[in-house]
């Protein structure tokens, strides 16, 4: 048995709290973008979720996601309640920490997953029919793909196909479900007919701070161990989300003709994005590439939904789809043994093959995703009811649905 | 020198020149906080 290192394990609940603190950040950085008789509701959909998904994780979430594989497609009971998941070391997936540091450390994974997608219902769901879509979702889409991804005997795992730190995991998934949401759930009242700005830019501006600093975690953590490749992988993603936030600025500035803030700010997060399937794999130098492409596919993609009139209310899929799914490719395109040996050379280094396996990946991630979504909706809508009332919808969903405002006047 | 490094150096480049070349900020350019009627939704794209 591998022992336990004190270095690796205090990187990896470091970046568990790293990762955890992008959960709260999410929740400003969609709380800003809403208006003001919604941040509450908003904001809630992270912060619930992340005590929800936690609970979750522990009782039947960890161990559909990571434990002994069942035919490469979801995880035995094994592990049910945390049941034999320790301090020693699980030698699967990382030999030098607890096993339980690096359950919690995927647990903040879990978390802020279904988080994300809150983005594109902002503003009109009910909340008892969040919660339950939550909870079916981290089950049900979640905990498989993370399985077939990153699990040992995972099935696409075992294509050869590469996903770092969630690129396909997490954003993928999130970010195709998010448009399937906004597609079932239908248009805010008044959308496109009245003004939707951004009741408070400057939260926002908060929130992707706190996002910026938490991919840390959630990147160089990914390596899951303190050393060289961690490194590798932050530099990275350091220099994708500052690559991508000049990208996308400079995108609205020609097209809109002055630079924007919330565009820097969703640029950052778009190359945040972009990286993080490739960060562990790529050198600097395709690191801002990658970032450029991030920034600017994500910008074309945010554009494109709102000229098609699909009411994505935070760009969920614009970013976070669309990102994910440019940073699976450009892992296959920018991959290098020279920097993590145990990955796989890409198209750029002799083997166009892995393109190939990226694109199966993201395929047949990105439909069972948004097939397991649209019936999850179309259950719960026929049940208990998905969207709020016009009434509590033009009341807002603070008052509506929490009882609560954010702003005393 | 890597090929990739130097398509990095092209791509900012290509950003500084942007910048120059783009418009500066102007009153006429300026978005008021309360958007026109049948205004398009807020983005962050925009």
């Amino acid at each position: 048995m591998d022992a336990i290192n004190g270095a690796d394990t205090a990187w990896i609940m470091v970046s568990a709290a790293l990762v955890m603190l992008m959960t709260p950040g999410l929740a400003l950085f969609y709380g800003g973008m809403v208006r003001e008789k919604n941040v509450l509701s908003t904001i809630m959909h992270s912060f619930f979720i992340l005590a929800l998904v936690s609970v979750q994780w522990a009782l039947w979430g960890y161990t559909l996601a990571f434990g002994p594989s069942q035919g490469g497609i979801i995880g035995g009971l094994n592990w049910i309640g945390l049941n034999g998941v320790g301090l020693e070391p699980n030698t699967d997936y990382a030999g030098t920490i607890p096993h339980q540091a690096f359950m919690i450390y995927q647990m903040m994974f879990a978390v802020i997953t279904p988080a994300l997608i809150s983005g594109a219902f902002a503003e009109r769901k009910r909340f008892k029919a969040f919660v339950i879509f939550s909870l079916l979702w981290a089950t049900l889409v979640y905990a498989p793909v993370a399985h077939w991804v990153w699990a040992v005997g995972g099935w696409i795992r075992g294509l050869g196909a590469l996903d770092f730190a969630g690129g396909t995991v997490v954003h993928i998934t999130s970010g195709v479900s998010a448009l399937v949401c906004a597609l079932v759930l239908g248009k805010r009242l008044g959308y496109g007919k009245e003004p939707m700005q951004p009741h408070n830019a400057t939260l926002t501006i908060l929130g992707t701070a706190l996002l910026w600093f938490g991919w840390f975690g959630f990147n160089a953590g990914s390596a899951l161990g303190s050393g060289g490749l961690a490194v590798s992988a932050f530099v990275t993603t350091h220099l994708a989300a500052a690559m991508a936030a000049l990208t996308w600025m400079t995108a609205s500035w020609i097209r809109h003709k002055q630079p924007s803030v919330l565009g820097a700010a969703a640029g950052a997060v778009a190359g945040l994005v972009g990286i993080t399937p490739a960060a562990g794999f790529v050198t600097p130098s395709s690191a801002l590439i990658i970032g450029f492409l991030a920034g600017l596919g994500c910008f074309i993609a945010v554009e494109m939904v709102v000229r098609g009139r699909v009411d994505d209310s935070l760009d969920v899929f614009g970013v976070h789809g669309v990102g994910g799914i440019i940073g699976a490719i450009a892992t296959g395109i920018f991959a290098t043994k020279t920097v993590n040996p145990a990955g796989a050379d890409g198209m750029l280094y002799g083997n166009p093959g892995l393109v190939v396996t990226q694109i199966i990946a993201v395929v047949v991630v990105a439909l069972y995703a948004a097939g397991v979504t649209f019936v999850l909706l179309k259950i719960i809508d026929a049940t208990i009811g998905i969207r709020v009332t016009s009434e509590e919808e033009t009341l807002g969903l603070d008052a509506s649905q929490h009882g609560e405002v954010a702003y005393q006047s | 020198m890597d090929v990739l490094i130097i398509v990095s150096l092209v791509l900012f480049a290509l950003l500084l020149i942007a910048w120059v070349a783009a418009p500066t900020g102007s009153v006429a350019h300026a978005k008021t906080e309360e958007a026109p009627s049948g205004a398009a939704p807020a983005s962050s794209a925009q």
